[in-house]
């Protein structure tokens, strides 16, 4: 028997040994297409089967359909199959029944030792493989795992090819094709990390190419840890990838990218490009001067060899009247003007005007004389007529004085005519000579001339010869380093240089090139991480990482990302090989704050949210996995039960305040999983920046202050703009402008949002409030900056958050300084992002809140819901939800797993599914309505939803084996049980326990023993830091240490 | 019967050994298809669809009033005149149906429901973890397997400005939760692409020797490996060898696409910035027709516009006006020439797909078309109501031919939602998903039932 290493099983030591000996060497699962052989059942078995099972799985009884007393006369594959389920229903102790007769733990492990070898015999065990996978971690005993008694057993982790995480794939995209990931931070452009490149406006960095990328390998959508090294590359990725590869070969083998950044490239391509060069000069002079060149060469002839001009024939344009009949006011946006129409055809309309507009030229003569101009010129028949049409439209729509003010100020003329030097004006003319036949118009002159010159330089390139060797090879390099960030190997260098050859005869150099990087991306070497042993074996038979594996192993582990500037140095020095330059590397990386990550475009783009962060990002990444409250941003609600306006643009802000109070707690790194759960400091509508957000809630106290002074509520336009000059210094926009008195458009609707935005300025300040929520409660566009801005720049949204926490701005003296204190809450399992995670469309979710706390708080374990239960909650519209629930949760059957739930999740029913405290609960249902909602609800006016007859909220629970028994027993409710989780050591533990995974990548095992008692102890001596933890699992065993399959 | 069991069984069987595949793995299943499959065209517009404008003309006073109210009712088109702009398929009324009531609450998104309005999900703002499942197209091609699978043209600009897109782009499809799907956004590339094995015979060889260089490559790695790690490795060997296979299979298709390939006018070269949005209309339809004739896909998501689309050039817009300042104006003469230039081209599609034959009838016998907005019943909404228009063939498993049909309004009795017509096009053709798509929170508020299909719509 070898001696126990990785152990997963919660039972005891006979036990393991027995079953590990089996579960520890079984190879991967496989398929069982093997012919049935015999069974041989030993007596003592049969005995254990007779005692233990017959009496529910025999020839008379087959509960389940199944039937133990004839295994022997199965089909192989169906044995396999039975034998497969009775291990696992004997390992977790699902068999026996609890109600009925247990074997001894000597006896379970015989059970389980003897079907384990009949798998193994076939190679057909799956509890191994199923093991591993994240929701069964606790699995492993907690106890034990924290006991000590196995704290001598060497930690290690499997060599292991680990696939990329979506954010890591992201890094690596934005790499190779040099996605420009800027955000403006605090005023500052800078680079950041972590831009998945989702956002369509450039002005937000969108991108198109980078848009276009489809990422493969994105996390599944469960909440807790969920990136593990048990996932393979399939055919669906290849397919995604194969489509990518496309894409960024295009992007990296293009005449820009190889200038800017591939110097081998380059050379090989450098006479195509110059000749490419060339002809590009060529047609864009000739484009721009072909009618001055021919009147050089052609002199008065020129004229007779032009096309008949023929005007086209386009509809009269009308004057637009308005309802009364009336010619309606000329349109004088130019910027709209300019942004509408194609840029190529407003471009070339400017351009026209711009040349023939003079004073004793009407506009129909320039109309005319631009559309002679186009025509010989050869622009397409089609845009010609639009760009006609477009110009009679102008002419009859807009203010002409403005387009030509505009055509002055864009300026947009080509520079005057200047010929070439003289040697390329010899080979223009001669060409065009050449070619031109007349009634030619200059565009098929350009393209005659352009396809012989094409032709000729293909040829002299043809005449010198493909790439060389020397120069493909430096090519490889060139793509390894970028790619692959390492050198070839040589023979990865002579066969890259073969294929480079045998693209080159069927493609032109600089496809062929591009099929070359499609063949490095499709490699599986980029998507899967790679952590092998290397080097000596000690005499457990571990080995470390190369350095080079261990600088991606720590810099995936701490930013998602390749390593930075001195992990790469460190490798180059020979400074990544002992667990002293591990932790120096790793305090360092998680002491940087001048690098800023994304955290989630998601939340960034609904609402102009910020969601970025100076924290080395898996640590907050971590946080946001446990808790889970991301959920929120794809959990929808029906915006008449929020009652305070559109829900979906309040729950980014939402999301956003939660990450920014997990990532303020980790900042401090004092008591960090106490803080969490029982902070009662909240973000509220914050951007982060107290400072910013005071002087935005002074300035709308200085407005206030300002007109309550005054009649505002009886201002007539003239008298509005009386205040012009204050309103300007207080940039209140969407109230009146310089033109106000001379537009009569605007007039009503403009007086109209200046009493709006007053009006609620009442509410937010008339009780005396000491400052109020900064927000503009008209003119929502992006380019209003009455409201705070987030810290990236943008408009800060989503005021409607306020409701969640139930804060009714009557009386609210907004905290400008935050995180801030609010009532009822307690922790990141009361903040209104984690209680909508885990509710449901339309109602609270006790059962899914208790499993959570079971599982991430407790390190517990429920079993999935059986396949014959139906897991709905009957409807009664005379009954709360509790009651509902317990009603049908409480027989026999179904409260063996509810007993685990249910008690820890009922405490949160003071609060609603949106995550609003309560006492009452409405108990929604037409028959109970008593009044319908108010559909004008917004947020400085309160929750407005339809009212329903209530009943009393209970939230009092009785919490049974827990495995704390300072947790167990009586609990009020939600703020009394957050105290209790956040002093208990299982809570802690159980959050290492997770942190563990996250940072590993896998499950823990009692080899692991150490490591997480070490992990444990570093929280404790340095004063609850999560920092110390992070540290102490990268410089563990369990992370340094690498071992083969085979040993 | 099909079961949703046994369905589920044979969906993983036919991945076989690949069942741990995310997302596109059901590609590599279709080295068997149907001779005679179902096919399925989504036509998507934006601005929504007044549903004024889906009324006939001849309507009773009674009928009349019935629409107005939105009292649910149905009407014979053969005995009824069709809209104006609806006018090119008088002939095939028999074929058609226009159906009002359907709402796509669950997918409103205000200008633009991109993915969501194929899920029957809020897709948000177009972000990847907005796209919440597989959106029902995909679906469909799962069961009507060929070798592209799934073709998604679009003429979309895919934001705010309005122009058009070329090459290959993002699309509004997804073959699985979280994964956005590409789309061809200009008639030269959806040919140059779909049609290469014909057209550019070098590109592909250049593709068969990157992945017999990479099968090879990569089935060297696999020594010394064992167990999960081996499996690592040798799902990717395994995965170059499928796409190989497929490759083959579109390969041995060359006669039928030679003979069927389009003639693209060269206006549509470099992404055709020239061509005008009907010759860009045209050459799309022409490039469909072609793919679906030829056995290259069997399901086609085709984006005529959206908000960014450039519609100067339609004959018919004096104004120049831009989809999104039509969608804010009452200009409904110009939505009906919009729409008319929509109708135009299934006209076409129903009338080439009716000539060519097919077992004992012809093509048009498997095909279902659905015309369908974005985004409701107007530009930004109300999602409340979604007139679309379906077009289907006699094998159809929809009995809805050749009807007007109002279902009951909003969160009444009886509505049926979006989630209701994608299961009810789901469970005809052999996935029995009980629902499909996510659920209208002001019927679950209500309490009203609102799941399943249509059951009256099943023939």
């Amino acid at each position: 028997m070898s001696k126990p290493t990785e152990l997963y099983l919660p039972l005891p030591k006979l036990f393991l040994g027995a079953v590990v000996t089996v579960l520890a060497c079984l190879p991967c699962v496989g398929s069982a297409k093997v012919k049935a052989a015999g069974l041989f059942i030993p007596p003592k078995i049969e005995r254990l089967f007779d005692t233990y099972c017959f009496s529910c799985h025999d020839e008379e009884i087959q509960k389940k359909d199944v039937r133990l007393d004839r295994l022997d006369t199965l089909a192989l594959d169906t044995r396999l199959n039975l034998l497969n389920k009775m291990q696992e229903q004997l390992f977790f102790k699902e068999m026996p029944p609890k109600k009925k007769k247990q074997p001894s733990e000597a006896q379970r492990a015989f059970l389980v030792e003897w079907v384990s070898s009949e798998l193994k015999q076939h190679n057909a065990s799956k509890l191994e493989e199923k093991l591993k996978r994240p929701e069964f971690g606790n699995y492993a005993d907690h106890d034990k795992l924290f006991s000590g008694e196995y704290a001598h057993l060497k930690g290690f982790t499997r060599d292991r090819h680990w696939l990329v995480s979506e954010f890591i794939f992201n890094a690596k995209i934005n790499r190779l094709i040099d996605h420009p990931s800027i955000r403006t931070i605090d005023g500052v452009k800078m680079d950041v990390i972590g831009d998945n490149g989702v956002n369509v406006s450039k002005r937000f960095g969108g991108h198109n190419l980078r848009q276009s990328i489809t990422n493969p390998f994105l996390l599944p959508s469960s909440i807790g840890v969920r990136y593990y090294d048990t996932t393979a590359l399939s055919a669906g990725h290849l397919l995604m990838m194969i489509s990518n590869a496309k894409k960024i070969a295009t992007y990296m083998s293009s005449e820009k990218a190889m200038k800017a950044h591939y110097p081998a490239m380059h050379r090989i391509m450098k006479m195509e490009l110059a000749h490419r060069e060339i002809l590009a000069s060529r047609e864009r002079f000739l484009n721009a001067y072909i009618e001055n060149v021919a009147q050089d060469i052609y002199k008065e002839r020129n004229e007779a060899l032009l096309p008949e001009f023929v005007r086209i024939e386009v509809n009269e344009v009308r004057v637009p009247l308005d309802s009364k009949g009336n010619p309606r006011a000329k349109e004088d946006n130019m910027e709209l003007l300019r942004t509408r129409y194609d840029r190529q055809d407003i471009e070339a309309i400017y351009r026209g005007i711009q040349k023939y507009k003079q004073e004793d030229v009407s506009y129909e003569e320039v109309i005319e004389k631009c559309e002679r101009d186009w025509f010989n010129s050869g622009v397409h028949e089609k845009r010609l007529l639009g760009r006609i049409m477009l110009m009679k439209i102008m002419g009859a729509r807009w203010d002409m004085s403005l387009i030509y003010e505009d055509v002055g100020k864009q300026n947009m003329a080509l520079p005057p005519y200047r010929s070439l030097s003289e040697s390329e004006m010899q080979v223009i003319n001669a060409s065009i000579q050449e070619h031109r036949k007349k009634g030619d118009r200059y565009k098929y002159i350009i393209e005659k001339c352009m396809n012989d010159w094409d032709v000729s330089f293909m040829a002299d390139r043809i005449a010198a010869g493909q790439a060389g060797e020397k120069q493909i090879d430096d090519l490889v390099d060139e793509l390894f380093a970028k790619i692959h960030e390492r050198e070839p190997t040589e023979q990865e260098a002579k066969e890259n240089i073969a294929l480079t050859k045998t693209y080159m005869k069927t493609l032109g150099n600089q496809e062929a090139i591009a099929k070359l990087i499609e063949t490095l991306i499709l490699s599986s070497e980029l998507v899967y991480r790679s952590e092998f042993g290397q080097g000596p074996t000690d005499e457990d038979g571990r080995r470390m990482m190369s350095s080079r594996d261990a600088s991606y192993a720590l810099a995936n582990a701490l930013i998602d990302s390749s390593p930075d500037k001195e992990l790469v140095v460190a490798v180059k020095e020979g400074k990544l090989s002992t667990r002293e330059d591990y932790r120096r590397e790793v305090i360092r990386m998680l002491k940087r704050r001048d690098q800023y990550y994304v955290i989630d475009e998601s939340v960034q783009k609904t609402g102009f949210n910020s969601s970025i962060t100076n924290l080395p990002i898996r640590k907050l990444r971590f946080f946001r996995e446990f808790f889970g409250y991301t959920k929120t941003m794809t959990l929808f609600k029906d915006d008449a039960r929020f009652g305070a306006g559109r829900y979906d643009d309040s729950k980014g802000r939402l999301v956003d305040e939660a990450d920014m109070l997990v990532a303020h707690i980790l900042a401090k790194d004092r008591n960090v999983f106490e803080e969490l759960l029982t902070t009662e400091k909240f973000y509220v509508y914050h951007s982060g920046d107290n400072e910013a957000m005071k002087a935005a809630s002074d300035r709308l106290r200085k407005i206030y202050d300002y007109f309550k002074a005054h009649d505002w509520e009886n201002f007539t336009e003239d008298e509005l703009y009386e205040h012009w000059d204050f309103i300007n210094k207080m940039k209140m926009m969407g109230t009146v402008f310089p033109n106000f008195l001379k537009d009569d458009r605007r007039r009503s609707n403009w007086i109209r949002s200046f009493k709006t935005q007053m009006s609620s300025l009442v509410i937010r300040f008339e009780k005396g409030q000491k400052a109020a929520a900064p927000y503009d409660s008209t003119g929502m566009a992006y380019w209003n900056k009455g409201n705070a801005s987030t810290r990236t720049g943008q408009q800060m949204r989503g005021p409607e958050v306020t409701t969640f926490f139930g804060i009714d701005y009557r009386n609210w003296d907004y905290p400008t300084h935050q995180p801030a204190k609010m009532s009822n809450r307690k922790g990141m399992l009361t903040h209104p992002a984690w209680l909508i995670a885990h509710s449901l469309n339309l109602e609270t979710d006790p059962v899914r809140r208790g499993k959570w706390i079971r599982e991430k708080l407790l390190a517990g374990t429920i079993p999935d819901v059986p396949i014959t239960v139906d897991a709905v909650i009957p409807e009664d519209h005379h009954k709360t939800l509790r009651q509902r629930l317990e009603k049908r949760t409480g027989d026999v059957y179904c409260w063996k797993c509810h007993q685990k739930m249910d008690p820890l999740g009922l405490p949160f029913e003071i609060y609603d599914d949106f995550g609003r405290f309560r006492t009452v609960e409405s108990i929604e249902h037409p028959e109970n309505l008593i009044k319908e909602a108010d559909r004008q609800a917004s947020p400085q006016n309160g929750i407005n939803v339809a009212q329903y007859k209530t009943l009393p909220v209970e939230a009092s629970s009785l919490i049974k084996g827990t495995g704390d028994e300072k947790i167990d027993g009586e609990v009020r409710d939600a703020l009394e049980l957050a105290e209790r989780l956040a002093k208990s050591p299982r809570v802690r533990q159980s959050i290492i326990r997770h942190a563990f995974r996250y940072f590993m990548g896998r499950n823990e095992v009692l080899s692991d023993s150490k490591t997480l008692i070490d992990a444990e102890k570093s929280y404790l001596d340095n004063a609850g830091s999560f920092d110390a933890v992070i540290v102490s699992l990268l410089t563990s065993d369990s992370f340094i240490f690498r071992k083969s399959d085979n040993n | 019967m099909t079961t949703r069991r046994n369905f589920l069984q044979s969906s993983v069987l036919g991945s076989g050994a690949l069942a741990l595949s995310p997302s596109f793995n059901h590609l590599l299943g279709a080295v068997k298809p149907d001779p005679h499959p179902h096919r399925f065209i989504f036509i998507r517009k934006s601005n929504g669809n007044i549903p004024s404008q889906f009324s006939l003309p001849t309507f009773s006073e009674e009928q009349k009033k019935k629409d107005k109210d939105k009292e649910a009712f149905e009407a014979d088109l053969d005995k009824h005149e069709l809209p104006q702009w609806m006018r090119e398929l008088d002939g095939h009324k028999e074929n058609m149906t226009i159906l009002n009531g359907i709402s796509m609450e669950m997918s409103d998104g205000g200008h633009y429901s991109f993915s969501g309005c194929l899920g029957a999900y809020k897709a948000g703002r177009n972000t990847i973890s907005g796209i919440k499942r597989t959106t029902v197209d995909f679906e469909l091609a799962k069961l009507f397997p060929s070798p592209f699978d799934h073709v998604e043209l679009s003429l979309a600009s895919g934001s705010g400005t309005v122009a058009f897109r070329t090459g290959i782009v993002s699309g509004f499809s997804a073959p699985a939760m979280h994964q956005r799907n590409f789309c061809y956004a200009d008639p030269q590339t959806a040919y140059e692409e779909l049609f290469k094995s014909v057209t550019n015979t070098s590109a592909v060889d250049s593709d068969n020797v990157l992945l017999s260089y990479l099968h090879e490559q990569e089935g060297r790695r696999l020594k010394g490996l064992d167990g999960k790690e081996r499996t690592k490795i040798s799902n990717h060997v395994d995965s170059i060898q499928s796409i190989r296979q497929r490759n083959e299979k579109v390969a041995s298709l060359t006669e039928t696409i030679s003979k069927n390939l389009p003639k693209i006018d060269k206006i549509h070269a470099n992404g055709g910035p020239n061509a005008s949005l009907p010759e860009k209309q045209d050459a799309f339809t022409d490039v469909m027709l072609a793919a679906l004739i030829s056995g290259l896909t069997n399901v086609v998501t085709y984006t005529m516009d959206d908000l960014g689309t450039p519609i100067t050039t339609l004959p018919g817009n004096k104004g120049q006006v831009d989809l999104h300042r039509l969608g804010h104006s009452r200009d409904y003469e110009l939505r009906d020439i919009v729409k008319a230039s929509h109708v135009a081209q299934i006209a076409k599609i129903v009338t080439k797909l009716k000539s060519v034959p097919e077992g004992s009838g012809t093509m048009f016998d498997n095909t279902t078309i659905i015309y369908f907005p974005e985004t409701g019943a107007g530009h930004h909404g109300p999602n409340t109501e979604a007139p679309m228009m379906i077009m289907t063939g006699k094998k159809s498993k929809l009995d809805i031919a050749g009807r007007f049909i109002r279902l009951p309004f909003h969160a009444t009795e009886g509505h049926k939602t979006l989630g209701n017509w994608y299961t009810t096009l789901l469970n005809a053709c052999g996935n029995p998903i009980e629902h499909y798509g996510d659920l209208d929170l002001a019927m679950s508020r209500k309490k009203m039932p609102q799941t399943g299909p249509i059951a009256r719509f099943l023939a």
